[in-house]
Order: C-alpha cells, then structure tokens, then sequence
C-alpha cells in the first residue's frame, strides 16, 4: 500500500501506468472514495497547479479536475462566466466536504445527482482526459457516464484534467437549484441547471438538466424545443415546469421519495431555474 | 498491512509516523498519536465531530487518508488552550452554555476557529454556514452561535 502526492502530471500518469507495484487509482479531495474498494497505490493529484488553474482562453474557459468546490464558489471567473457551476459547488456538502472534494471527483464518481456534474452538464461542459504523458482527448459530458454510478473515465488508468465550458457571453446566463431535506449534509432529492441565450428578450437557446433521472445528469430535449422562442414571462416558466414535470423520467426511493413526489418537484425547479437563467441573461449585457 | 512514514507539521511541532497511509488521519491521531480531543463519531463526513484544520482549512479527519498529510500543517484541538488556560472560542463557548454532552464541541470550536481566522467579524449567517457540517444533538445551536459571536467579539479586542 502505497500513498503517492503526485508532483506533475506526467508524473501521476507514469505512477498509473506502473503496475509492477500493484494497482492503482487516481485520488483527488478523497471524501467519496471510502465508499470504495481500496487498490494497492492511490496517486494524489490534488496538489498539481496545473488542475487547480481555472483561465479563460481562446474564448473558452478552462476549469482543473482538482479545483475544490470552496475554491469554485469564491472564483469571480466561474461565478461570471459559469454561474451554476459556483451555485452548485457553493450548495453541495458541508464546508468540510467543499474544502476538500473536487469537481473532477464529484464528475468520476458518478453518482447520478452530483451537483457539480448537473450543472457542467447544462453548460455543455468537455471533459480533457489524458491516458499517458502528453496524450489527451476531449469527450462530451454526457459520455463519461456508463451506468449508475459507474463512470466511463476509468480512474486506475486515466486523469480527468479539465473542463472546457463556453462561457457566458452578452445574453447568456445559467443556474443551478437543488431540493434538499436539510440545508446542509443532504444529498439532493432533485436538482436543475440551465443555461440560456436570449435575443430580444426571447429564448434562443436552452439547455436544461435534472436529476435523479437516470445514471447521468439528464437534457430534457422536448422542454428546451418546446421552450424556443418564448418570451420571458410567468406564463414560459408554468410552461416549462409542466413540461419538464411530463418529460422527466424518475425513479422513485422507498426511503427518500415518491416518484409522484419528484417528478413535481423536478418541475418546479425546471421552471424556476430558467427564471434564474433568464434573469441572469438579462443583466449580461 | 503495509507501512508508509507521513510526515506533517501537527500543532506547530514536526512528526514523522509509519503509518498505512490509507487508514484516516482521525485514527492516526487518536490511535497513534494519543490526541484523543477530536472526536470519533460517524466515521463518514456527516457529523463533523472530527473537524480539524489542514493548511487552515475545516476537514472531516475521518475522510481524510493518512498519506494525503504527507507535508501539510494539521492543527487540532489541544493546539488552542495555552498553558493551561483557555482559548477565547473555549472561553466564549463555556460562558454562553453552549457546551452540554460536550462530544460535538472539539469540532464545532475547530469549524469556529477556521471561520474567524478567515473572516473576524462574521455575521450570524457566516456563523451559521460556518458550522453546517457540524451536528450537536444536545443544544439546538443557538447559545454555540452566540458564543461564535462572542469569541469573534474577544478576539477582535
Ligand atoms: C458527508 C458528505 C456529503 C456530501 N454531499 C454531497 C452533495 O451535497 N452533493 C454532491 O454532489 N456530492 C456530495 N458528496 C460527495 C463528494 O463529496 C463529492 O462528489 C466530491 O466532489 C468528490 O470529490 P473528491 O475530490 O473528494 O473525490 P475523490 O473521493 O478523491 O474521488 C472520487 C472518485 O473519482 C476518482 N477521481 C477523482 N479525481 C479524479 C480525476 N481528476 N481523474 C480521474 N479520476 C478521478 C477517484 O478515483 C474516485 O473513484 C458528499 C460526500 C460526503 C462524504
Ligand atoms: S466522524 Fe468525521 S464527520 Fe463524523
Ligand atoms: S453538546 Fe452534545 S452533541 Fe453538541
């Protein structure tokens, strides 16, 4: 058993790739992996700069894997540029959990309504993923799921570094709201994000995600085309929750809630986070 | 079990422990190292009992893997008496009664002092977010907030 605080990427990849020594896993913030089977080397890449940078380049910007949620809720750029990414890091956890547990960790893990991983998905979040030094390919968000809490990034052999996400421009706007049974330290029992572009003060396009519907963050499609062209008023956003209400395929939970429950609830967090959206595409001149 | 040497700087002083650096560093320092202040409770995240400071910032111990200390400064509870007398967060919690069972209290004042050395004069919502990861089953957390106040009040002086 071995501990390794990975000191350049290169070097983490190298660290994977040797498995003379035993098996190893990826480990960012570690609040999610005492849940799992323990490997023989766990490869620390919490402390790489290079994955804790977020920048705006080349009209994108560019958020580290290993960014902790704390450190995304106080970022400027994420809050300007990527307003539901900071609210949902902002929301998630305790600040214990958010000091420490990162967005590549909350996106790997998989679990079906991570905060982080919904709203990078209504961003229309790529995920930057190298297998070995110096070879990387970019995959679309909802690629990286492969069933319920199983995730398609395969951590004993790859590194999530980053995630590109085209930033919110004049008329563009994006949100996240969660429902929970307590304020802090409760898993959502439903959450939305959603991203939004107006043009005169109509929608002109629509990105809209919720969960728990299924094993990834899930697009409600019918809602977004239903929603084109709308204007901004009350009467959109009843709209909206109705349709997404309709759309939405949930799972109910013995323990925490109907599936009549949460398929209203997942409605009115639809409507209500679009409203959100939209007024923050409003002031994004 | 295989061993690993973590060293970390704890409560100011430098150690060097063989350790499975897998295991928490909750049981790392109340197993091995006697510092029995921080508490043991849910063993998950939940209940913040095991609150302690790594580089200044408010973590769960028990979350926390042994090896992931490997040169960071990690402070915990017996860092904030001196000498025999209190720290003002102890002070302050002990004159507003904010101390029952008292199996919450290393945490809570640990979550306390992570928030005051950031922020000095936190109002009540600051103090309410600053402790959300910590659970106290005894007092419904109105005299814990007031003496996070107080403290803040003690220390400015
Ligand atoms: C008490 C408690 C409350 C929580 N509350 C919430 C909540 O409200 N909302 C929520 O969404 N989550 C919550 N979580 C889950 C968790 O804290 C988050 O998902 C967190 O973001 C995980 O990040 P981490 O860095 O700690 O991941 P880790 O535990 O380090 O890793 C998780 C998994 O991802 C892999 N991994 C990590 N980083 C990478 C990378 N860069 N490349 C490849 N693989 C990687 C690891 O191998 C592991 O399989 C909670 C957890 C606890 C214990
Ligand atoms: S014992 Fe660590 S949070 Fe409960
Ligand atoms: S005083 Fe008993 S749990 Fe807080």
């Amino acid at each position: 058993m071995k501990y390794i605080i990975a000191k350049s990427l290169d070097g983490a990849l190298a660290a994977l790739q040797d498995t003379g020594t035993g098996r190893a896993r990826v480990v960012a913030g570690a609040t999610d992996l005492f849940l799992q089977e323990q490997p023989d080397r766990l490869i620390d890449i919490s402390r790489l700069p290079e994955l804790q940078e977020v920048t705006l380049e080349k009209g994108l910007l560019r958020v580290g894997a290993a960014v902790t949620h704390n450190a995304a809720s106080a970022s400027g750029l994420i809050w300007e540029k990527a307003a539901a990414l900071a609210e949902a890091s902002t929301l998630l956890g305790s600040p214990q959990i958010r000091n420490i547990g990162t967005l590549g960790g909350n996106v790997a893990n998989a679990a079906p309504a991570a905060d982080a991983a919904v709203a990078l998905a209504a961003l229309g979040a790529e995920a930057v993923l190298f297998d070995s030094p110096g070879r990387f390919y970019v995959k679309p968000f909802a690629g990286l799921y492969a069933g319920y809490n199983c995730s398609r990034v395969d951590s004993c052999r790859e590194i999530l570094a980053w995630f590109l996400i085209r930033p919110a421009g004049p008329g563009q706007g994006s949100a996240f709201l969660r429902f929970t049974a307590r304020g802090a330290l409760s898993l959502p029992l439903a959450n939305a994000a959603a991203r939004v572009t107006l043009e005169k003060g109509r929608l002109k396009e629509v990105s809209l995600v919720v969960a728990p519907a299924g094993p990834a963050p899930s697009r409600l499609k019918k809602t977004e085309a239903l929603l084109l062209g709308s204007n901004l008023s009350g009467k959109t956003w009843s709209m909206a929750e109705e349709s997404a209400s309709a759309e939405v395929a949930v799972r109910g939970s013995a323990l925490r809630c109907s599936v009549e429950y949460r398929r209203r609830l997942i409605g009115i967090l639809a409507g209500r986070v679009l409203s959100l959206a939209a007024q923050r595409a409003q002031r994004n001149r | 079990m295989d061993k690993q040497v973590v060293s970390f700087n704890l409560n100011g002083e430098a150690v060097r422990v063989r350790c499975d650096p897998f295991s928490s560093l909750l049981s790392l320092l109340r197993d091995r190292l006697g510092l029995l202040g921080t508490k043991a409770g849910c063993g998950r995240g939940e209940c913040g009992a095991c609150t302690v400071l790594l580089d200044g910032l408010a973590v769960n111990a028990c979350l926390v893997p042994a090896g992931k200390a490997e040169g960071l400064n990690v402070e915990t509870i017996e860092n904030l008496s001196r000498g025999g007398s209190l720290h003002p967060i102890q002070e302050a919690f002990v004159e507003k009664g904010a101390v029952q069972c008292g199996f919450c209290t290393p945490g809570m004042v640990m979550s306390a002092h992570a928030l005051l050395k950031s922020d000095p004069a936190p109002g009540r919502e600051e103090i309410r977010k600053a402790i959300s990861g910590n659970l106290c089953r005894c007092s419904g957390y109105v005299q814990i907030e007031e003496a996070i106040a107080a403290a803040a009040d003690k220390l400015k002086d």
